[in-house]
């Protein structure tokens, strides 16, 4: 193969490549929302928000579903079911990340992340509790 | 004081060590040896501030606030030792400490010969030198009061620490991040070899003395990369070893670079083509390692990774972006300063079909693997969102396919040649075995195409390695290294493929003592456990003892749930039953408590309200509180007795009779009450649920149990939620990276030799 023809071969291959992967980089593009977006999103989205603990919130062995309600930045109400069970740090958690779908009123949940940005972090009340025990 | 002092001590000899070296390395070779000595005084500096640290943290010095907010005086001696580096402070000291570990052994081993050491050094000591700038803006030797002006006391020693993260108290943290680091650390000899040989302008040597080093990088990293899959799988439970976050992805990408720098070296080596590929690729293994320290530790992927990021201030946020676009600026002006000289470097016409250019399309292959990766990655970055997991699989899994094929292929390819008859020879049969084998696999259910083509692709690798192994070993021992780690590959692949792709995952409740059939074994929850962690005597851990029985044999798992006073929630580890062809993996989700009645049996009253329920009319009066004082002496102790006054009416009569709940410890017991003439109904107290004016006042719940219908259950039983799952072959996995690991070090045997 003359050097030109090898150039053009490998420029084939890389644009195609490239062309591949930005569209299945298009179709795994999770966005960030709030509900009212969500709603109108037919695809899987993340909802950032915090748990509404007054409200309920349940695990239920059955379909092995948490449920609870959320607010999301918007202060929009919804309940978000979630696959699987109450997740690590979530009552500590400031701020909650949902990754789901919207389904008929309530907001599916395949994964919820929780967000303790201070959790590692103590301040200084904390250290003088220390001395009081 | 101290601990910042030899901070900046080592800070000022790295500074002019460096200074000194790159003098050296203008033509001034009398400053050579003092280089040598600051280097040596930087070395000493650095591993006195490590010993030191780590003697702070031993004698518990809580008035540190990195020790106080890291340790307390629970943990045991291996634990205690890992909070050295479990905070981000301790990781930066702990990264220093390796550089200067490496750079030991790196100084000694470019003082013998003629092996850039001017070159490689001054930029090593430079990177030492900006290791101690962060850590004299981000310093883990910080007072409590230093770090909490105000809120603190000056002087003031708390009597104990606030503990280790609970998620981190298990044996991987012992080895998985040194290993990581010392990975990470070891990077920067490459990089410093490729910027150093473009100082120099001298481009054929240098690959064989720094070859040793990449190997001993690729193996290191690829091990310590592991072994967080290891443990996010083993005791995580986050039920797979690999989940494409960015904290795996980031130390990921340079490890893909780094080994298809090793591939085009060998090319290099062998025809003299690839000079600037070999360059570029190392340089880039290195900024690759500084961006995936600034994507992790800049907090600029807070929202995106289940690995928590603490946001480390301004400085360092600007310092990682200072450290990484000054090496990068670096490795541009040495790649422009000597543009004239590389464009003139003659790269051989090579052959298509030649097993250099078969290296070069698998190092190529590797490159697209890390940008995919790198792309995903980053994305967060750009735009508000994440990238799918999927993503990575869909997109990584030709790239696997086209690996595994070159893995096998290029090897049975002669250096420089077009022509090769034999070829086609020692294709034939290793083909034919992948071919008969993975007929084999789709005939017990491998149905999906391009699965099937990637195991089919991994066994040809794994067969002509293996023949190749078999002939190399008994000639010389050592040449087989890179055989060995091929196959380490083929075998990782294939683990992967029928523990991911084939794993079978189930929900189980499992009711106390009930056996319950999944994936052909008998489970049985047998009740639950608690147990002392000498490393964490504040929470109470319980074992939930699940039997699983197969064939007459029985085993018992324990997965461990407790609540974390640390994390204020429940913590969960998984147990695994490790078999010769599979996993059984028992995730543990929840424990439900015992309820005695049914949601159709229960019945909500507010006072005064009367409602019916089946052919009974019930009316809620009042509640008896009988000899309960109201201080609530009672109450606090957990050991009381309450009761309700019903009205209850059949078709004949009225009574009015007070159910009651016994309390002892906090644990009810439900107190049967009966109307007389009418046995059928048993009436229970269930609860009180106090609630206020606007929510029509306080309710009482109550239980109509009909005896006939409802058998009668004395004592409700918990019931143990998890998740269930079945990997196929993961040992294979495993076994793959062990294997591949000890290739890496043959390899690092062979090409040490070959220098002599």
């Amino acid at each position: 193969m003359s050097k030109k023809a090898k150039t053009i071969t490998g420029i084939i291959i890389i644009v195609a490549f490239l062309l591949i992967g930005v569209m299945s980089f298009i179709d795994s593009k999770i966005e960030y929302v709030n509900f009212t977006e969500a709603k109108e999103r037919m695809r899987t989205v993340e909802v950032k928000g915090h748990w509404i603990k007054d409200k309920e919130s349940r695990f239920d062995p059955e379909t092995n579903t948490f449920t609870f309600y959320m607010k999301d930045d918007s202060s929009n109400e919804v309940k978000v079911v979630l696959d699987g069970a109450k997740p690590n740090n979530f009552d500590v958690a400031e701020a909650v990340v949902a990754k789901g779908k919207m389904k008929d009123g309530y907001f599916h949940a395949k994964e919820v992340l929780t967000k303790c940005p201070s959790k590692y972090e103590a301040d200084g009340k904390e250290v003088m509790q220390t001395k009081q025990n | 004081m101290f601990g910042k002092l030899l901070i900046y001590l080592f800070f000022a000899t790295g500074l002019t060590s460096c200074i000194m070296y790159f003098l050296s390395h203008l033509g001034k070779e009398k400053f050579l040896k003092p280089a040598r000595f600051f280097f040596h005084a930087t070395a000493i500096a650095v591993l006195s501030t490590a010993a030191y640290f780590m003697y702070l943290i031993l004698t518990h010095q809580f008035q540190f606030a990195y020790i106080w907010e890291q340790s307390n005086t629970e943990l045991q001696l291996p634990l205690l030792m890992s909070t050295f580096y479990s905070g981000q402070e301790g990781s930066f000291l702990l990264w220093t400490t390796m550089t200067a570990i490496i750079g030991i052994f790196l100084l000694n081993y470019v003082s013998k010969g003629d092996r850039l050491e001017p070159q490689v050094m001054s930029i090593f000591t430079l990177i030492l030198t900006f290791l101690g700038l962060i850590l004299i803006l981000k310093s883990p030797f910080l007072y409590l009061w230093e770090k909490f002006p105000g809120e603190v006391e000056a002087g003031f020693i708390p009597p104990d620490g606030r503990g280790l993260n609970p998620l981190l108290q298990n044996f991987w943290i012992v080895i998985h991040p040194p290993t990581l680091f010392l990975g990470f650390s070891s990077l920067a000899a490459p990089f410093c070899f490729a910027v150093g040989t473009l100082m120099k302008n001298r481009y054929d040597d240098w690959i064989k003395f720094s070859m040793p080093w990449l190997l001993f990088s690729a193996m290191v990293l690829g091990l310590g990369i592991m072994l967080g899959g290891y443990w996010a799988y083993g005791v995580l439970g986050w039920g797979g070893y690999w989940a494409w976050d960015p904290v795996e992805n980031s130390s990921f990408i340079p490890w893909l670079v780094i080994v298809a720098a090793i591939h085009t070296m060998i090319a290099q080596k062998r025809t003299g083509g690839y000079k600037k590929t070999n360059i570029i690729l190392c340089i880039f293994s290195y900024l690759l390692v500084l961006y995936s320290t600034f994507l992790t530790r800049s907090g600029i992927l807070g929202d995106s990774s289940v690995h928590s990021f603490v946001d480390p201030g301004y400085e360092v946020y600007l310092a990682l972006i200072v450290f990484i676009s000054l090496f990068t600026l670096i490795s541009i002006a040495a790649l422009f300063y000597r543009f004239k000289e590389l464009k003139a470097l003659n790269s051989e016409p090579n052959k298509l079909v030649s097993r250099e250019s078969t290296l070069f399309i698998g190092s190529i292959t590797l490159c697209a693997a890390a940008f995919v990766i790198l792309a995903g990655t980053s994305w967060p970055i750009l735009q508000k969102g994440t990238i799918d997991a999927s993503f990575y699989n869909k997109m990584n899994l030709p790239i696997a396919i086209l690996i595994a094929i070159i893995n096998g292929m290029s090897l049975l390819l002669k250096w420089k040649s077009n022509n090769d008859k034999m070829f086609f020879k020692k294709l034939l049969f290793p083909l034919l075995l992948a071919f008969i084998v993975t007929l084999a696999l789709v005939y017990i259910g491998v149905q999906d195409f391009l699965i099937a083509l990637f195991a089919m692709a991994s066994l040809f690798a794994f067969f002509v390695n293996a023949e190749l192994v078999i002939s190399t070993f008994k000639k010389n021992k050592t040449a087989a290294g890179a055989y060995i780690a091929h196959i380490g590959l083929a075998l990782i692949f294939l683990g992967i493929i029928a523990s991911s792709k084939y794993s079978e995952e189930e929900n189980l409740s499992l009711e106390l003592n009930r056996p319950v059939n999944a994936f052909g074994y008998t489970l049985t929850y047998i009740g639950a456990t608690p147990f002392e962690d000498p490393n964490n005597k504040t929470d109470t851990k319980y074992h939930f003892n699940v039997k699983i029985e197969k064939d007459n044999k029985e085993m018992v798992l324990q997965p461990v749930m407790y609540y974390s006073e640390y994390s204020k929630g429940v913590m969960k580890n998984p147990d695994i039953a490790n078999f010769a062809t599979k996993d059984l993996y028992l995730s543990p989700m929840g424990l439900v408590e015992p309820e005695f009645f049914s949601k159709d049996e229960m019945i909500e009253l507010k006072k005064g309200e009367e409602k019916s329920l089946g052919d009974l009319s019930i009316q809620f009066n009042d509640f008896d509180f009988g000899d309960i004082d109201m201080g609530g002496h009672e109450i606090q102790s957990g050991n009381y007795t309450i009761g309700a006054i019903i009205k209850v009416k059949d078709s004949k009569y009225t009574e009015t009779i007070a159910p009651k709940i016994k309390y002892t410890d906090g644990n009810p017991e439900y107190l049967t009450a009966k109307i007389s003439g009418n046995d059928t109904y048993n009436f229970y107290f269930v609860k009180m649920q106090v609630k206020g004016e606007a929510e029509g006042g306080t309710t009482a719940t109550f239980a109509v149990v009909n005896t006939k219908t409802s058998p009668l259950k004395n004592k409700a039983e918990e019931t143990l939620v998890l998740t269930a799952s079945v990997k196929p072959f993961i040992n294979i996995l495993w076994t793959g990276t062990v294997v591949l690991v000890i290739g890496f070090f043959i390899s690092i045997i062979k090409r040490r030799k070959e220098l002599k």
